[in-house]
């Protein structure tokens, strides 16, 4: 490879990393509460349009419900949690733990929202931070927003340039 | 009887070409790195060597001086070995003893502490158990070319027994050195005290190596020279000698760094050449050495036919042991400058001393009996002193068991760059090659935390170079047949320490990284 071609390479990557993220829209919320999840999606997969969202639901998050969009069809999987959970004076062991958009069809240059309504355990952590990790497919390639900071690194850890989109627990008021 | 001795011939040689591509040996580098101070007690040891290998014995001695079990796994060209949680603060060491494909045990020692270093011993090889073999390696050489080469001399060249003596006692030393030599190798293969010879493990070790068919072999020849020594007619003796001959080639060049030396399809006949030369010349010293002595009417006869073949066979011996020196030296400075180059300088001074008795006998003392046929003494004395040259040259050359030759050792510092990455999580092993700056191939070999395979959907590799401002360049790797990840032609431009990130994506949702820094040279 040439040398101009070299810092051409390095060129494209680095303006890559630099744009936008799949983010949450309310980055805060406290535990035992629920918590509607908007999940900002401001650009396709470099420059290709976005086809499907799939949403990971993270353990000790439950009753979970999507937002249906015009459009699309959303979908979800559902499995065993790993503990019981009580939710409005019942034990539940089992609900969604994904949920996917799919059949529409968001050109890079516009912007959407994708909506869940989630009720937030009691005992999830306060003062730590819940990610939902995203996966990202378009007509061409795929972007995957599933990097978690390292414990004790903090939200900006710097690992990782696809970070997943996360909500700062706070305790119950 | 020929038919017999024919096929089973034709076994020993399917046995002895039957090895695959062999090669010395060599450990590269290891995780932690030999003398390390770590913070913390590091999970597990790795050593990585030019080829794969297999543990014989790894053994752990912990700071309190404790010998402490260990869970050894070999992966490809790394033996990975899982410690202990409760290593005491202090100096540990790790003592290792791994069988390389050439049949040689490759053994060392690594030290590391944790905490502060509180120095010990590094545990040496066994003197007496090195002595041993060296001796019972010289018996078989005793054994092989004395024994099995004066048995072929008597009948082929004198047809007649003189130096019996000699040629029935190097044959049976011979044969107790070779089955000396196999329990010895497996004493040495699994570090063991001598007194577990009477045991059968080091003996099944042992014959697992390449070494023990080429003793089995060397044991097959020279039971079939003391046959023919027996033999019924001089047909007989000549089938046998010929056959327990060939049987000395095959046992030298089914063994040993120069027969694992490659091309192989040039090393091993070469062996073979030199070997069988190197039998027929040494084999005629002692039954000559007998007719001189005794004035024997047969001297003259023996003599002619000798010295017309001599020529050619010394021939044969020099010029096959030149190209074998080329392959396994690789430089003139190496001569000198490594131990197995320092043997070989001192076999060759040896060589040509007995090159130069040779040539004497040839053209002076040669025609000398031929002119008055009571003058044998001066060419007693040159016989004698070329004995004790040769007997010289065995005792050089059996210490090259001991050492690696230069070819092994190049063959260490041109190998590719490994780093080892190690979380809770995961390991990753990485090779970059060739290591240096220009284009490099990387192979990362990904691992869970307890040393299993980790199977990853997709993995990318991103190197940076934040020093001089080289942002990340990233590269899928691609999964090999081998079950490996490579991320070929890499363009690394510049020498400086290089940060590498490796993710591997597990599930949809989830994905290991790893990161480390490397020196590019």
């Amino acid at each position: 490879m040439s040398k101009a071609a070299f810092v051409a390479a390095l060129a494209v990557l680095v303006a890559t990393a630099a744009s936008a993220h799949v983010t949450l829209e309310n980055k805060q919320s406290s535990v035992s509460s629920y918590y509607k999840a908007v999940f900002a999606v401001p650009h396709g997969c470099a420059g290709s349009a976005t086809v499907k969202l799939r949403v990971q639901i993270p353990e000790g998050v439950i009753g979970v419900k999507p937002m249906p969009k015009p459009g699309w069809t959303v979908e979800t999987v559902k499995g065993k949690y790993a503990t019981e959970y009580q939710h409005h004076g019942s034990k539940v062991s089992e609900g969604v733990k994904e949920v996917v958009w799919s059949g529409g069809k968001l050109a890079d240059d516009n912007y959407d929202e994708f909506i869940v309504a989630t009720f937030l355990t009691g005992g999830l952590k306060p003062n730590t931070t819940l990610y939902f990790p995203v996966v990202q497919e378009c007509e061409q390639g795929v972007s995957r927003w599933i990097d978690i900071p390292k414990e004790g690194q903090g939200a900006h850890g710097h690992d990782g340039t696809s970070p997943a989109p996360g909500v700062k627990l706070i305790p119950k008021p | 009887m020929a038919r017999l001795l024919a096929g089973l011939a034709a076994l020993l040689t399917a046995l002895c070409f039957a090895s695959d591509v062999w090669a010395h040996a060599t450990l590269v580098s290891a995780e932690p790195a030999d003398g390390s101070v770590l913070a913390q007690p590091p999970k597990m040891v790795q050593l990585h060597f030019n080829e794969s290998v297999t543990p014989a014995v790894i053994g752990l001695i912990d700071a309190s001086g404790k010998a402490r079990e260990v869970a050894t796994r070999a992966v490809g060209q790394s033996v990975l070995m899982v410690l202990p949680d409760d290593l005491p603060q202090g100096t540990q060491i790790v003592s290792y003893r791994v069988v390389s494909q050439d049949g040689h045990p490759v053994a060392g020692s690594l030290v590391f502490s944790i905490g502060a270093v509180t120095g010990a011993a590094t545990p040496s090889r066994d003197g007496l158990v090195s002595s041993l073999i060296w001796l019972a390696r010289i018996g078989v050489y005793l054994g092989l070319f004395v024994g099995v080469g004066g048995a072929f001399f008597a009948a082929w060249i004198e047809q007649g027994p003189s130096g019996g003596k000699a040629i029935l006692g190097a044959l049976y030393v011979g044969l107790i050195s070779a089955i000396a030599s196999l329990g010895l190798q497996g004493i040495d293969l699994l570090n063991l005290p001598v007194s577990n010879l009477l045991t059968i493990a080091p003996w099944k070790a042992a014959l697992s190596t390449s070494l023990g068919p080429s003793v089995l072999i060397a044991i097959a020849a020279m039971v079939i020279a003391r046959l023919g020594w027996q033999g019924p007619s001089i047909r007989s003796a000549w089938i046998r000698s010929a056959i327990a001959m060939v049987g000395v080639g095959l046992s030298l060049a089914a063994s040993g760094h120069a027969a694992t030396a490659s091309p192989q399809w040039l090393t091993r006949p070469l062996l073979f050449l030199h070997g069988l030369s190197v039998t027929f010349w040494v084999g005629a010293l002692a039954p000559l050495a007998a007719m001189a002595l005794q004035r024997d009417s047969a001297l003259l006869w023996a003599l002619r036919t000798f010295s017309s073949l001599a020529v050619w066979v010394v021939g044969v011996v020099v010029l096959a042991g030149v190209v074998l020196a080329v392959i396994q030296l690789e430089s003139f400075r190496a001569l000198i400058e490594t131990k197995y180059g320092i043997i070989l300088s001192i076999k060759l001074v040896l060589v040509a001393g007995l090159l130069a008795l040779a040539a004497l006998n040839r053209y002076r003392l040669t025609p000398a009996v031929m002119r008055n046929y009571e003058n044998t003494r001066p060419l007693l004395q040159s016989i004698l002193a070329e004995c004790v040259l040769v007997v010289a040259i065995f005792a050089v050359v059996a210490g090259w068991r001991f050492t690696p030759p230069p070819r092994a050792l190049a063959a260490a510092a041109k190998a590719p760059l490994a780093v080892h990455i190690h979380t809770d999580t995961a390991m990753f092993q990485v090779l970059i090659s060739p290591g240096r700056v220009g284009v490099d191939n990387f192979v990362l070999q990904l691992m869970n935390g307890d040393a299993s395979p980790l199977n990853a959907k997709e993995a990318t590799l991103t190197l940076s170079l934040p020093e001089r401002g080289i942002e990340p360049i990233e590269r899928n790797a691609t999964l090999g047949p081998d079950g490996y990840w490579h991320v070929t032609n890499v363009p690394l431009p510049l020498r400086g320490r290089w940060h590498m990130r490796i993710e591997a994506l597990v599930t949809d949702f989830r994905k290991v990284t790893l990161e480390d820094d490397f020196e590019l040279r």
